[in-house]
């Protein structure tokens, strides 16, 4: 079943993007993952032109956040305070995102910028993931749980200017850093299309010291604001953003994350976050490979002027 | 239309068909659509054009005529880039900007084109890829400043530009296409991809004898959006930032329902 979308200006299959959709949408459920660094170079695999897939996925990533950060606020894992100020640097980073994609759209690299960052991230992530995994594994074997330690020591970080007392988060520490670690997430929500919680939630745990009953959903809180500031900026600067596309992969998504949500209380998680790891590996590795290798044809043709 | 005008009608066409003494053979020629519209079950499409040769005077053969059909579509500035290697990864290095390329271009003929005319007449009238005017390219390098090619090297992006849009097929070769039913009626079908830029289309039927043109007749094909898509692209398009805010707050109620649904359960 072909449908044709009017942004991206070509013909899909209707059952394979709502099955990407669900397939992602679960896998965000099971892991509380975003799932938009599995998805745009899925669309990007597809065909679809990546900064429509960019510009898209954000809106995506609008419903599976403002899910997840439903749930967290019923709970009281949101820290406001915290989610504000890294959404003050998330909202200059995004910005500063989009002039930099306009800029890359402009000089012909987008498609380089976006593989090679994708490149970096997926492996990097994947083997750390992977890692961890493993690790627990072993530990499971063993019979013993594994807990991320919070060290005692101070680092660099307290030592920062402008200290602000963060309730929730029982933290007193200077506001350098969380909006560093936020404008940092805006800047790759808008190049890269994600929520940007695989940085933001190591970024919280291990730099800013946060309770991890607070972190996932403060990261959620933060991302349902930047991410939905991307979308409009992408649909107001780059007119990327296209509404069936977007549809499909929402309703996807939503259906798909239910699923995971409910698997996730069943199954080991070690086993399926090391086959999370595994996939984006493979993915990372994929897009490395499609860089390093010579391409089919060395020329590559594009419209100046978008059709009007 | 009424029986009067009817008349007058035919009998306008038959002046023209018998009317002059000494005029030579004439072309009728239509389109089986002369509006595409995309809708959201758009794959592309296949175009019809059909058309007769109204011969005059007894001595006429049919033998030394070509019929040759362009489809054009709306030109624009098409830049083309070509790859290097740096630092072991391929990236995007020169480039060349063609600033008159047709989004579509599709010759069909009843014999090759190099049989049908001369290179000047092709030339002339525009036929074939090859001999369409896109404009005075311009070389650019990686930083974005102004190169100039040496003519090999411009060659070898023009022919880069015509091989790209060939394989997106919106640059259609087909000698051989136009198809004679019997003397005079002649047809051809041309595939339009689903790939196909929108705007307006000139259809031409040249009749060609012993390699010059005889007739020429050019005729409208206007290919849009429709429905939805229109609806959509034109929102996205000229109403940007409310289109990227219904995008956003339609994505994040989607999430309040499943918010809403999950804890029903």
């Amino acid at each position: 079943m072909q449908i044709y979308l009017p942004i991206a200006e070509m013909p899909v299959n209707v059952l394979v993007i709502f099955g990407m959709g669900m397939t992602v949408g679960f896998l965000s459920g099971m892991f509380g993952v975003g799932g938009g660094f599995l998805m745009t170079p899925l669309l990007i695999f597809l065909g679809i032109p990546p900064a429509v897939a960019v510009g898209t996925q954000s809106t995506q990533v609008v419903a599976s956040s403002v899910t997840g950060a439903i749930a967290h606020s019923k709970r009281g894992s949101i820290d406001f305070k915290m989610g504000g100020i890294t959404l003050a640097g998330g909202i200059a980073g995004s910005v500063s995102g989009i002039f930099i994609f306009r800029l890359l759209v402009k000089i012909g690299q987008i498609d380089l910028a976006i593989s090679v960052i994708y490149v970096v991230f997926l492996t990097i992530i994947g083997a750390l993931m992977m890692a961890e995994s493993v690790r627990a594994m072993l530990a499971a074997r063993a019979g013993q749980s594994v807990a991320i330690g919070k060290t005692a020591h101070h680092s660099w970080i307290h030592g920062l200017p402008l200290r602000m007392r963060f309730h929730r988060s029982r933290l007193y520490i200077s506001v350098i850093p969380p909006i560093a670690i936020g404008f940092f997430v805006g800047m790759l929500s808008a190049i890269m299309g994600v929520g940007g919680g695989f940085i933001m939630i190591p970024g919280m745990i291990y730099l800013l010291r946060m309770p991890t009953s607070v972190v996932i959903g403060t990261s959620l809180f933060q991302i349902v604001f930047v991410t939905a500031l991307t979308g409009v900026m992408h649909s107001v600067e780059n007119q990327t953003v296209d509404a069936v596309l977007g549809f499909i992969l929402v309703v996807g998504g939503v259906i798909g994350a239910q699923y995971g949500v409910r698997a996730a209380s069943r199954l080991r998680g070690e086993h399926l976050r090391a086959l999370l790891a595994a996939l984006v590996l493979l993915m990372g590795l994929r897009l490395g490979w499609a860089l390093i290798t010579p391409p089919a044809d060395l020329y590559s043709i594009v419209d100046v002027a978008p059709h009007s | 239309m009424t029986k009067r005008a009817l008349i007058a009608v035919l009998l306008t066409l038959a002046g023209l068909a018998f009317g002059g003494p000494a005029r030579a053979d004439q072309l009728v020629t239509d389109l089986s659509e002369h509006k595409i519209a995309i809708k959201s079950n758009f794959t592309g499409t296949q175009i019809l054009l059909f058309g007769a040769i109204e011969a005059n005077g007894p001595d006429e053969r049919a033998l030394n005529r070509d019929i040759v059909v362009v489809i054009s579509g709306p030109a624009r500035a098409v830049t083309v880039r070509r790859k290097a290697r740096v630092g072991g990864i391929w990236i995007n290095h020169d480039s060349v900007t063609f600033p008159k390329v047709p989004g579509y271009y599709a010759v069909a003929s009843t014999r090759p084109l190099e049989v049908t005319a001369g290179i000047d007449v092709l030339q002339r009238e525009q036929i074939g890829i090859d001999n369409v005017n896109l404009g005075v390219p311009v070389a650019q390098g990686m930083d974005g400043s102004e190169e100039i090619l040496s003519p090999d090297d411009e060659k070898d992006f023009l022919k880069a530009l015509i091989r790209n849009k060939r394989r997106d097929k919106l640059f259609i070769n087909d000698p051989g296409g136009v198809v004679f039913l019997g003397q005079t009626l002649f047809r051809v079908t041309v595939d339009i991809p689903a790939n196909v830029p929108v705007g307006l289309y000139t259809a031409t039927v040249f009749l060609l004898r012993d390699g010059q043109v005889v007739d020429a007749i050019a005729s409208p094909l206007y290919i849009d959006k429709s429905g939805l898509e229109r609806f959509l692209y034109r929102f996205a398009h000229g109403d940007a930032l409310l289109y990227g805010l219904l995008a956003v707050l339609g994505s994040a109620a989607a999430g309040w329902l499943a918010s809403a649904v999950l804890r029903e359960r």
